[in-house]
C-alpha cells in the first residue's frame, strides 16, 4: 500500500474530487434546482400575500434567478472575505483554508439563492477553527464579529454539516510543499539520498541542482548560497500561491495536495521543479536517464494545467469591473433569495424546539416568523456593513 | 506523494454525486402544505434529501445505553433484518452551547477517515430531525476487552490469544499514525471485540492529527493508567509515542490481568512508573529536565533490568518481553514507533498467534449491553461505577491563551 493508495480512501478523494466536466454538471443540476425552488417559494409568498386583496393573480414577472456563473462569482466573493477576516484575526493558516474550502463545498450542492454565502461564511470559518484544532468558545468568537450574535454564527452550522456530508478532514498542501522544499535543500546542501533504484548519486544531484537553468532558460552555474536563496525564493512564491490561487479556485476539486504543491512549485520557478521532478521520478522505470520519462512528461503536462488555473487572474482580488458586476450580482440576489430560508435563526430555533409549539395558535406564529424573517433581511443589509463597496 | 499515474487523470475521479444529483432532480418538488401546526413545509435541498435516503436505510430497533453525552440504540438496515448496527445519538443541543461539541467532529472526523479492519467501522452519518447526529457503527457485540481481561474466572486465555490480540491493535494504532492520527485515548475498554473476535479501537473523541513543528498540544490526554511519562510531565509537543506507550500498558494489563500502572493521582502514576521501569533522568533520557512539571525525585531508581521484567512478564517468552519493553521506554524518541512494533520478532516467534475465530470470547447479553456503555461515553469518560477521576476530559478550551489542544 502505498501514499496514493491511503489518498484514495480520504473522503477529499471520495466525496470531493471531480472531474472538470462532473463539477460544471453538479453546479449546473443544483443552480437549477434551487431556481425553480426559489421561483415556487416566491410564488406561495406573492399567493399568501394576495389573498387578502382582490387577487389579480396574472401578469407576475416571472423571477430572474442567478446563472451558475453568478454564484460561482458570490461565492468567490464571500471566499475572499472569509480569507481577509481570518488573516485579520491571525488565525492559522489551515483554518482559513479549510474554512473556505467548507463554502467551496458546501455551494457545490447548495445555491446562494436558498442560503446567502453571507451567512454561511462566517459559520465555516467557526466550524474550521472547531475542526484544525484551533478552537474558541463562541462568545468570544461572536466578539470578534460585528453585529453580530453566537445564535448568527451557530444557526447555519447544522445545514454547513449536513452539506458538508459530515465530513471534516480537509488535506492541505502545505505541509508536503514544506517536505519538498527541505528536499530541495537538502539536495543543495549535497546530503539528498535519491531514491531507491536511482542511478544519480548525491553528489551528481548537488552539482546537477547548481546548474539549474534561471528562469529565462539562461544556463547558470549558482554557489550553494545562491541556490538556497533561489530555493527559498521559490518558497515564498509557492506558498503564496497556495494560500490564495489553490484555495479560491477548483484545484481542491481536481487534483491531489501533492499535484497541488508541486504545481505551485512550478509556477514559482519552472526550471527548480523540473529538476526536482526528474530526480524523484529517478527511481522508476526509465527514470534515471537525462531524457525525461513518459510518466515524467505526463505529471508535468497535469501540474501544467493545475498552476495555470491557480495563477489565473480569477484567482486573485477581484478588480474594479468585477466589484461593479459583484454588486449587480448581489442586487439581483436580493430579488431571487428563497423568501423561506432566509431567517436561519428562527428556523433554527423552531426545530430545536421541536413540535412543542404546536399548541400556540398559527397565525401568531405565522406572522412572528413573517416579523422575523423581515428583520433577518434588513439585518443581512448591514451585517458587513454594505460588504461590495472596495 | 499521491502523483503517481493512477492519480494523473482527474478523469478517473469517481462521478459519486453526479447520478444522485440527476435522480434527485427528477424527484417532484414537494408542494408547500400548511400543516395543522402552521408550519411551512419546504422542499427539500439536495444534501437534505441525501441525509434522508440515509436516514431512512436504517431502522432503531431498542436503546443498548444512554448517557449524558449520547444514547446507543441497536438498529438494522432496512434491507436486510438480520444485519445488526449500532446508532450512536449524539445530543448536539443539550448541553452544549457552542454548536456541534468538538469531540463529536473529532470522532466524525476521524471515522470517516480512517477505514481499517482493526478500527471500529462507521457506515453512515445522518441527521436526525432535532438536529441530532447519529453515527451508524458496526456492531461489535462480544464486548471489550476490559471484560475479557477481569473475567478471571470465566475466561481463560494464554500467550497466543495475547499476541493475536496485541497485533490487532498494533495494526490499528499503526493505521492512525500512518494517517497522521493520534488516538491519544487507548485503554482495554475502548478495543471492542467483533462478532468474529476481532479487536476495534473506537472512540475517537480525543484525537487529532499530528500537530505541525513548534505547534502545541494539551498534555491533558489519555486515561491516566495508560498515560506516558511525557505527558504528566506536561510535554506540550509529542508524537505517534504517546499512543505507543498505552498499547504497551495494554499488553502489560492483558498478561498480569490488573492493570500494570494504576496510578490513584498523576503524581501517583509518575511514581508508579519510576518504580516499575526507572526514574527519568537526563542520562535516559536527555532533555527531560526540560520539560515544565519535570521534578528531579531526591531518590532516582536505576533502569529496572530485564531480568524483573521476565519474572513478571515472562509467560509470554523472552521477545515478548523484549516487544514490551520497548513500547515503556521512558524516552518518547527511543520508544518503538508502531510501525517497529509490528516488525518485531516475536509476531514470527512461536507460539503462532490464535486464530481470530478461536479466539476466547465473552458473549451473552452482558456483552452486548456493555458496548452501548463503551459507545455512549466520550472520550476520556469512564463508567460512572468506577469511581476515581481518571477523566483526561478537560481539554484547554474556551481559553484563547491556550489554544493547544
Amino acid at each position: 500500500m502505498n501514499e496514493d493508495d491511503i489518498y484514495r480512501t480520504s473522503t477529499q478523494f471520495r466525496f470531493w474530487t471531480y472531474t472538470a466536466k462532473a463539477l460544471t454538471d453538479l453546479r449546473a443540476s443544483s443552480n437549477s434546482l434551487a431556481a425553480s425552488r426559489v421561483r415556487d417559494a416566491i410564488k406561495r409568498s406573492r399567493e399568501q400575500g394576495s389573498k387578502s386583496e382582490t387577487s389579480t393573480n396574472n401578469a407576475v414577472p416571472e423571477v430572474d434567478c442567478l446563472t451558475v456563473e453568478e454564484e460561482q462569482k458570490l461565492v468567490g466573493w464571500y471566499c475572499t472575505k472569509a480569507m481577509e477576516f481570518c488573516d485579520f484575526s491571525e488565525f492559522p493558516k489551515a483554518v482559513k483554508a479549510t474554512a473556505v474550502q467548507f463554502l467551496k463545498r458546501f455551494y457545490l450542492s447548495t445555491s446562494p439563492m436558498t442560503y446567502h454565502p453571507k451567512q454561511m461564511m462566517l459559520s465555516a470559518i467557526y466550524l474550521a477553527t472547531k475542526v484544525e484544532n484551533f478552537y474558541i468558545g463562541i462568545a468570544e468568537f461572536a466578539k470578534m464579529i460585528p453585529k453580530t450574535t453566537a445564535d448568527d454564527i451557530l444557526a447555519p452550522e447544522f445545514l454547513l454539516t449536513q452539506g458538508l456530508r459530515f465530513t471534516f478532514d480537509v488535506r492541505h498542501p502545505y505541509r508536503s510543499l514544506e517536505g519538498g522544499i527541505m528536499e530541495l535543500h537538502e539536495m543543495s546542501r549535497g546530503s539528498y539520498i535519491p531514491p531507491h533504484g536511482s542511478s544519480f548519486t548525491t553528489e551528481d544531484v548537488r552539482v546537477g541542482i547548481l546548474k539549474v537553468k534561471s528562469h529565462r532558460g539562461k544556463p547558470a552555474t549558482m554557489t550553494p548560497d545562491e541556490c538556497a536563496e533561489r530555493i527559498k525564493r521559490a518558497h515564498n512564491k509557492a506558498g503564496d500561491i497556495l494560500t490564495k490561487g489553490a484555495l479560491l479556485t477548483d484545484a481542491y476539486f481536481l487534483y491531489t495536495p501533492s499535484q497541488i504543491w508541486m504545481s505551485a512549485l512550478l509556477a514559482a520557478d519552472k526550471p527548480l521543479a523540473e529538476f526536482y521532478l526528474h530526480i524523484i521520478l529517478s527511481g522508476t522505470p526509465n527514470g534515471s536517464v537525462s531524457e525525461p520519462s513518459s510518466l515524467e512528461l505526463r505529471l508535468l503536462s497535469l501540474l501544467e494545467q493545475c498552476a495555470g488555473l491557480m495563477t489565473r487572474s480569477s484567482s486573485r482580488g477581484p478588480d474594479e469591473t468585477e466589484t461593479m458586476e459583484l454588486k449587480r450580482i448581489d442586487k439581483k440576489l436580493y430579488h431571487c433569495r428563497n423568501p423561506e430560508k432566509i431567517d436561519l435563526v428562527g428556523m433554527n430555533k423552531a426545530v430545536k424546539e421541536g413540535s412543542n409549539g404546536d399548541k400556540v395558535d398559527e397565525e401568531k406564529v405565522v406572522k412572528k416568523r413573517k416579523i422575523e424573517r423581515d428583520r433577518a433581511a434588513k439585518e443581512e443589509q448591514d451585517l458587513f456593513g454594505a460588504p461590495l463597496k472596495k | 506523494m499521491a502523483i503517481s499515474p493512477n492519480n494523473l487523470e482527474p478523469q478517473n475521479a469517481r462521478e459519486t454525486k453526479a447520478p444522485a444529483a440527476a435522480k434527485l432532480k427528477s424527484l417532484p418538488v414537494r408542494r408547500n402544505q400548511v400543516d395543522s401546526a402552521g408550519k411551512i413545509e419546504t422542499g427539500a435541498d439536495l444534501t437534505e434529501h441525501l441525509n434522508l435516503e440515509i436516514k431512512n436505510k436504517y431502522e432503531k430497533d431498542r436503546k443498548l445505553g444512554e448517557g449524558t453525552y449520547a444514547t446507543v440504540f441497536l438498529g438494522h438496515l432496512k434491507k436486510d433484518p438480520k444485519s445488526e448496527v449500532a446508532i450512536k445519538k449524539i445530543k448536539v443541543m443539550q448541553e452544549y452551547k457552542d454548536g456541534i461539541s468538538v469531540s463529536a467532529i473529532r470522532e466524525i472526523k476521524f471515522l470517516q477517515e480512517l477505514s481499517h479492519p482493526n478500527i471500529i467501522a462507521m457506515h453512515d452519518v445522518y441527521s436526525s430531525k432535532n438536529q441530532n447526529l447519529c453515527l451508524v457503527l458496526e456492531f461489535l457485540p462480544l464486548g471489550d476487552l476490559e471484560m475479557l481481561i477481569r473475567d478471571s474466572e470465566g475466561i481463560r486465555y494464554g500467550t497466543a490469544d495475547i499476541k493475536a490480540w496485541m497485533a490487532m491493535l498494533g495494526r490499528g494504532v499503526w493505521w492512525c499514525h500512518e494517517n497522521f492520527v493520534l488516538h491519544r485515548d487507548i485503554k482495554p475498554n475502548n478495543l471492542l471485540i467483533a462478532a468474529n473476535g476481532e479487536i476495534k479501537l473506537a472512540d475517537f473523541g480525543l484525537a487529532r492529527s499530528f500537530a505541525d513543528p513548534y505547534n502545541r498540544m494539551t498534555w491533558n490526554v489519555i486515561t491516566r493508567w495508560y498515560r506516558p511519562p511525557e505527558l504528566l510531565y506536561r510535554a506540550r509537543h509529542y508524537g505517534g509515542a504517546v499512543d505507543v506507550w498505552s498499547v504497551g500498558c495494554v499488553f502489560a494489563e492483558l498478561i498480569l490481568r490488573v492493570p500494570y500502572l494504576a496510578g490513584t493521582s498523576d503524581v501517583d502514576q509518575l511514581d508508579k512508573i519510576c518504580q516499575a521501569i526507572g526514574s527519568p533522568t537526563e542520562q535516559n533520557w536527555p532533555g527531560v529536565s526540560e520539560l515544565q512539571d519535570y521534578v528531579k525525585s531526591e531518590s532516582i531508581r536505576p533502569l529496572q533490568k530485564k531480568e524483573s521484567f521476565l519474572g513478571l512478564f515472562g509467560t509470554v517468552g523472552e521477545g515478548g518481553v523484549d516487544l514490551l519493553m520497548s513500547t515503556l521506554i521512558l524516552d518518547p524518541r527511543r520508544r518503538v514507533t508502531a510501525k517497529q512494533f509490528l516488525q518485531h520478532r516475536w509476531w514470527t516467534s512461536e507460539p503462532r498467534p490464535t486464530k481470530t475465530e478461536n479466539l476466547p470470547r465473552k458473549g451473552g447479553v452482558s456483552a452486548r449491553e456493555k458496548v452501548g456503555e463503551d459507545l455512549k461515553r466520550r472520550g476520556g469518560e469512564l463508567d460512572n461505577d468506577k469511581g476515581a477521576d481518571k477523566v483526561a476530559r478537560k481539554l484547554d478550551f474556551g481559553n484563547r491563551s491556550k489554544q493547544a489542544v
